[in-house]
């Protein structure tokens, strides 16, 4: 139990520190991504990167919905620009 | 421990109340987003997805079989831009399984809400790497279920029933998701302590809580670390309650909580022209303490005062996993780009004292390790043929070897 306090006093500290140095809105940097760009480095992190060609744009735009309850990180501007990258390339 | 507990929540709930803050700064490029998206014609899209996969094994005792084969469709409806549909049958070796049935219901760009049959928000194996698509080695890491405790299983990940409350919090250049839900909870077998989580009827009146946090400080979002918690009560509350020593004992009061820390680091080195990649998973699982029946042949080392038909232990279990991956994917040879090294570790420590426990040639419990080395084909993003050769090191001390392979294809 003195462990996972600890853990969770660290984790709340943590949260708090990123918090005060980062802010709660996204930088600049993070929100001028492309799409193609959030593609290539969000994709990896758990399969290979998707094919375009693979699916049509109503399919993307579902398979975006998933990938916004599955991944859980990107926002919905994110994952929108992702879609849009992917139906402009299919 | 309520204290404790009550610290832990606070912590998840903060999450919702940051997202509000953040909430409205994303509407207009939103806007025009949707704008763009809803061009095509028609409201209700469907897709049907998923993998089959088909596999063989050779092991020790010089058999080979043809050990596994599944398929596992993957239903996906957006039904507008709010509601959202999803559901995997999964058909294991000719089992048919609901894997999960969920609504999603997003309540703004940072928190979406979700109820139904679940994959288990905990830790990240299971909802992000298990898929057969996803998954490299043709197995899964080493995990508390039937094939390492004969007669049940441990086993915390997989799906369950209840409700959701998700979503992210951007935090300037780096990231943090969230995931609370509450659901049925554990179910504890009275007779001998293992827990059963797929627990589609609740066995009792309390509801099982948890979360997960990932944090992503990279704006590449290379590395995530997160947390999980889950605790519930795990007794049946019938039948529960038994005498020692004229002491009344309650199994409905007996809980049982579980913690992980998982990490995911994938990075792509251009002069090295290849991937790399660091996944691994720690999670413990603790039973408050309870007595069970001892069985025929089995000599415990706490039996209960003056009853030696019943007996206890610290049913405390803990597994954990780390593998790494190299692939040369930026090279310009199409053999050689597609190929996907691995190695894989997995512990697995079972409460030493229990009677379905792997004991050594003396009785005693101790610590499961399989050392895992694989190999990766890939046809395309999602199909591919993967051989690994594990070995498995038994708490007595045996080996025991396997040259696995499995064909995936992904639809």
């Amino acid at each position: 139990m003195k462990k996972i306090t600890s853990l969770s006093i660290a984790i709340i500290f943590s949260i708090g520190a990123l918090l005060f140095i980062n802010g709660c809105a996204a930088t600049e940097a993070v929100t001028a991504k492309s799409g193609a760009q959030i593609w290539g480095e969000n994709c990896l992190r758990c399969h290979n990167a998707p094919d375009p060609v693979d699916y049509s744009d109503a399919q993307w735009e579902t398979v975006g919905m998933h990938m916004k309850q599955r991944v859980n990180n990107l926002t919905e501007a994110e994952i929108n620009k992702v879609v849009e990258f992917l139906q402009s390339a299919n | 421990m309520k204290s404790q507990l009550r610290l832990i929540m606070l912590a998840f709930l903060l999450m919702p109340a940051m997202t509000f803050v953040s909430s409205a700064q994303d509407s207009t490029q939103t806007e025009v987003n949707k704008k763009n998206l809803s061009a095509a014609s028609g409201k209700t899209k469907m897709l049907l997805t998923g993998a089959g996969w088909f596999g063989f094994a050779y092991d020790n005792d010089a058999k080979l079989n043809f050990n596994s084969y599944g398929f596992a469709p993957v239903f996906l409806w957006k039904i507008s831009d709010k509601l959202f549909f999803e559901s995997e049958i999964e058909a294991p070796n000719g089992e048919f399984e609901l894997e999960f049935a969920k609504l999603n219901y997003a309540i703004n760009n940072y928190i979406s809400i979700g109820a139904g049959r679940m994959l288990t928000p905990f830790g990240a194996y299971g909802e992000k790497w298990e898929p057969a698509f996803i998954e490299r080695f043709p197995n899964n890491p080493i995990i508390p279920d039937e094939d390492f405790l004969p007669g049940g299983t441990h086993l915390n990940w997989g799906a369950i029933m209840g409700l959701d409350v998700r979503g992210r919090v951007p935090l300037g250049n780096s990231r943090l998701s969230y995931v609370v839900f509450v659901s049925n909870g554990p179910a504890l077998d009275n007779s001998n302590g293992l827990i059963d989580y797929e627990n589609l009827d609740d066995n009792n009146s309390n509801k099982q809580v948890g979360g997960r946090i990932g944090l992503l400080p990279f704006s590449n979002s290379c590395l995530e670390v997160g947390f999980s918690y889950e605790q519930g009560i795990a007794g049946n509350s019938e039948d529960s309650v038994y005498q020692i020593n004229s002491e009344w004992k309650d199994y409905s009061k007996v809980g049982a909580s579980a913690m992980a820390v998982d990490l995911n680091f994938v990075k792509s080195i251009p002069k090295i022209k290849s991937i790399i990649g660091l996944k691994g998973q720690f999670s413990t699982y603790t039973v408050d303490d309870a007595y069970y029946s001892v069985p025929d042949d089995f000599i415990a080392n706490s039996y209960a005062p003056g009853d030696s038909t019943l007996y206890t232990f610290a049913n405390t279990l803990q597994n954990y996993y780390a593998q790494f991956s190299f692939r040369p994917a930026l090279l310009k040879n199409k053999c050689l780009k597609n190929i996907e090294l691995l190695l894989r570790y997995n512990s697995l420590t079972e409460p030493k004292d229990a009677a379905w426990s792997e004991k050594d040639n003396n009785g005693a419990g101790g610590v499961v390790t399989r050392m895992d080395i694989g190999l990766c084909y890939w046809l395309n993003w999602r199909t591919g043929l993967r051989f690994a050769y594990e070995s498995t090191t038994h708490v007595n001390g045996e080996q025991s070897n396997e040259l696995l392979a499995r064909f995936v294809m992904g639809f």
